[in-house]
């Protein structure tokens, strides 16, 4: 038997590890104290090390009844507040929609101490069923008020067989440090179509951290669009894995990040089970000293013969101090596969650039134009009008505020 | 005498990376309403001229000075020369994905009439204005909702060029190698739609290696443009002696 060293642990670890054991999560307080909040040696935290860039840990989990404003609003959602982590829906749900409150926690246990911390302190999860033809967007509004606080929260979202659904997450709230540790899994039955879209409006001050899990079963098609231009600090966990034969899904994200924030993505998908196919594209537009981040590994099992997965990863570095790391990589243990990987980072091009102001257009006009035109294809894959129309409105708020720099 | 609407005063230009000096001299007058063309051979500096013209980025102006309609332009921004009444057809029209060709004409049109304090074009207004200049440069609605040159043909890329001169009504015109990768048909169309935009209050400066678009544009004026300077003036007649003798013939007074 080796004898661990121990690990030297900061306040903040010593903070959530109290608030662990106060939520009587004793196993998670115990995995925290043996490896503390993972450093850059870790791979998966590799550009984001929460070790140093964690330093403060607010009060946990208060319910009060004060709200935010809400900041997206999606005409003709559905719309299910998520106010400090407590759920609330204004009225009995539309068919095809059903909203339970269950025990124990929506995420499957990993080796990570978000997924760990996450489970420890959610002990019960929001369960969304989605049956049939469901018309209306579901819209998860999740808003932390007032001061700083610490809230995890807990989501099923079950796509049952054959329904077809659309479910936008978006977080917003105060501009506190606040420390959001949200979890997310999403079933998705034979034959279900969703679309997943999900929000980071928060605000500079506030560290978000999101883990999401979807569970793909047969001739699912599924599109995922995930938007990040809120938080300071904010890291996404994707994990999937296609377990039905016949299913399809693009996942997709665009990270629009100011100077100050710091934008991680990682993305782990599998393919465990032969004639499933992906698209993979993550884009990033960087102002100031923002730094993004992707990383993207796909695991193709021995059996899955007949995958086809293409991962993308473009940056826009719209100024020097911007940061871009991207790291694809591709695990593949079946031989009868179409996989690919690219990635391409670069600024703003010169030509495109003089051809918009030789036509009259200002400078920072132009910019914001060909800014938006390299994310303009992942807006292009929402088809319902309402839903692009609020999501471009987004889009185009965030470049007129990069006109005010 | 009028102020002439062009006036370009011993024009050095180099590229700012390569220090190679690229347009050794160019002394040039466009009066107001006259087409005057420009020949010259590849790489003689053609379109340096009209990128300098126009404010492009890393061509650096050593000596010289170009006068728009009596003011200088080069301490002002492509886009400000462009307000101010300046307009250059590419000889390679740049493709921008991901923004259609309609958005593109609208945020042109709006930022010039921003830039001269006019109002912002309605859209049935503006909608209006494009149909009826696109349809006389046989252009169809649906390139119009494509994305900017991408996918274009170089004849389609050509007359998309024309369409934006035509609706942002510039008083200078430049029209880089306009005629080349066009058949004689679109040849037509476009040299048509440049005609029907002369006028007793708009210049243009067009660009070519051949003598045949002078054929369909006819101009007041031709420069034989040699080794980065305009080395002979004449009249229309001076093309067709180009083309007769060779630029060859015309080689040792750029020396
Ligand atoms: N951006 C540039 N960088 C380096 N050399 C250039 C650049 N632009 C033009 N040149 C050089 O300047 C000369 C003139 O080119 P150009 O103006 O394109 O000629 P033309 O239009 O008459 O064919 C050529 O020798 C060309 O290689
Ligand atoms: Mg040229």
């Amino acid at each position: 038997m080796s004898i661990a060293m121990p690990i030297r642990l900061g306040p903040a670890e010593e903070a959530l590890i109290a608030q662990l054991e106060g939520a009587g999560a004793k196993d998670a307080a115990e995995a925290l104290r043996a490896t503390g909040l993972p450093n850059r040696k870790l791979e998966a935290y590799h550009y984001t090390d929460l070790k140093t860039m964690l330093r403060d840990v607010p009060t946990a989990n208060v319910a009060d009844g004060a709200v935010t404003a809400p900041k997206l609003r999606i005409p003709g959602a559905y719309r299910v507040l998520m106010a400090n982590g407590t759920a609330s829906h204004e009225s009995t749900p539309p068919n095809g929609i059903i909203i339970s409150d269950e025990s124990g926690n929506a995420l499957s246990a990993r080796d990570d101490v978000l997924v760990s911390m996450n489970r420890g302190l959610a002990t019960s999860h929001l369960k969304v069923r989605l049956e049939g033809s469901v018309d209306p967007a579901v819209h998860l509004d999740y808003r932390l008020s007032g001061d700083a606080r610490h809230v995890a929260t807990s989501v099923l979202i079950e796509v049952a067989d054959g329904a077809t659904a659309t479910v936008v997450q978006s977080f917003s709230g105060s501009d506190a440090a606040h420390l959001g540790n949200h979890g997310t899994r999403i079933a998705l039955g034979k034959d279900a179509r969703l679309l997943h879209i999900i929000i980071d409006e928060m605000e500079m001050a506030a560290r978000h951290f999101h883990t999401m899990e979807y569970a793909i079963d047969e001739k699912v098609a599924l599109t995922t669009l995930g938007i990040n231009l809120g938080a300071g600090l904010s890291r996404t966990s994707i994990f999937g894995s296609f377990d039905g034969g016949g299913a399809h899904a693009d996942f997709s994200g665009m990270n629009l990040l100011d100077a100050g924030q710091h934008c991680d993505i990682k993305l782990d998908l599998t393919h465990a089970v032969p004639d499933t196919t992906s698209t993979e594209l993550y884009k990033a537009v960087v102002r100031g000293d923002g730094t993004s981040a992707f990383q993207g590994r796909i695991v193709v099992a021995q059996d899955a013969q007949k995958t086809d997965a293409r991962m993308m990863s473009q940056g826009l570095m719209l100024s020097d101090e911007a940061q871009i790391f991207t790291k694809p990589e591709l695990e593949i243990y079946a031989d009868d596969v179409q996989c690919g990987h690219g990635a391409t980072v670069g600024d703003l091009d010169e030509n495109s650039l003089f051809y918009l102001m030789s036509r009259g257009i200002p400078k920072d006009e132009a910019a914001a134009i060909l800014t938006r035109a390299f994310v303009q294809e992942l807006l292009d894959r929402i088809e319902d009008a309402e839903l692009n129309e609020a999501l471009t409105g987004m889009v185009d708020e965030w470049l007129v505020r990069g006109d005010a720099d | 005498m009028s102020t002439p609407m062009l006036e370009i005063k011993d024009l050095h230009v180099r590229i700012e990376d390569e220090g190679t000096e690229i347009l050794k001299g160019v002394n040039l007058v466009v009066p107001r309403g006259e087409v005057h063309a420009i020949m010259g051979r590849n790489g003689s500096g053609k379109s340096t001229l009209s990128y300098a013209i126009s404010g492009r980025d890393g061509y650096e102006i050593t000596e010289g000075d170009v006068l728009l309609d009596g003011q200088s332009i080069l301490e002002m921004e492509a886009d400000e020369r462009a307000a101010a009444g300046l307009f250059l057809a590419f000889q390679y029209p740049i493709e921008i994905p991901g923004v259609a060709t309609m958005t593109f004409l609208k945020a042109a049109m709006n930022a010039q009439r921003k830039a001269r304090g006019e109002e912002e074009l309605a859209t049935p207004e503006f909608m209006k204005a494009v149909r009826s200049e696109a349809s006389e440069l046989g252009i169809d609605n649906d390139m119009l909702k494509r994305a900017l040159n991408v996918g274009f043909s170089g004849g389609e890329k050509k007359r998309a060029e024309i369409l934006q001169m035509a609706l942002l009504k510039p008083k200078m015109c430049i029209l880089d190698e306009t005629d080349s990768g066009l058949d004689i048909d679109a040849l037509k169309v476009v040299s048509e739609g440049v005609n029907t935009l002369r006028g007793p209050d708009r210049s243009m400066l067009v660009i070519t290696h051949y003598q045949r678009l002078l054929n369909h544009i006819v101009p007041d004026r031709v420069h034989v443009f040699a080794d980065g300077r305009v080395v002979e003036s004449g009249d229309k007649d001076l093309a067709l002696e180009l083309e007769s003798k060779g630029y060859a013939a015309f080689d040792d007074k750029a020396a």
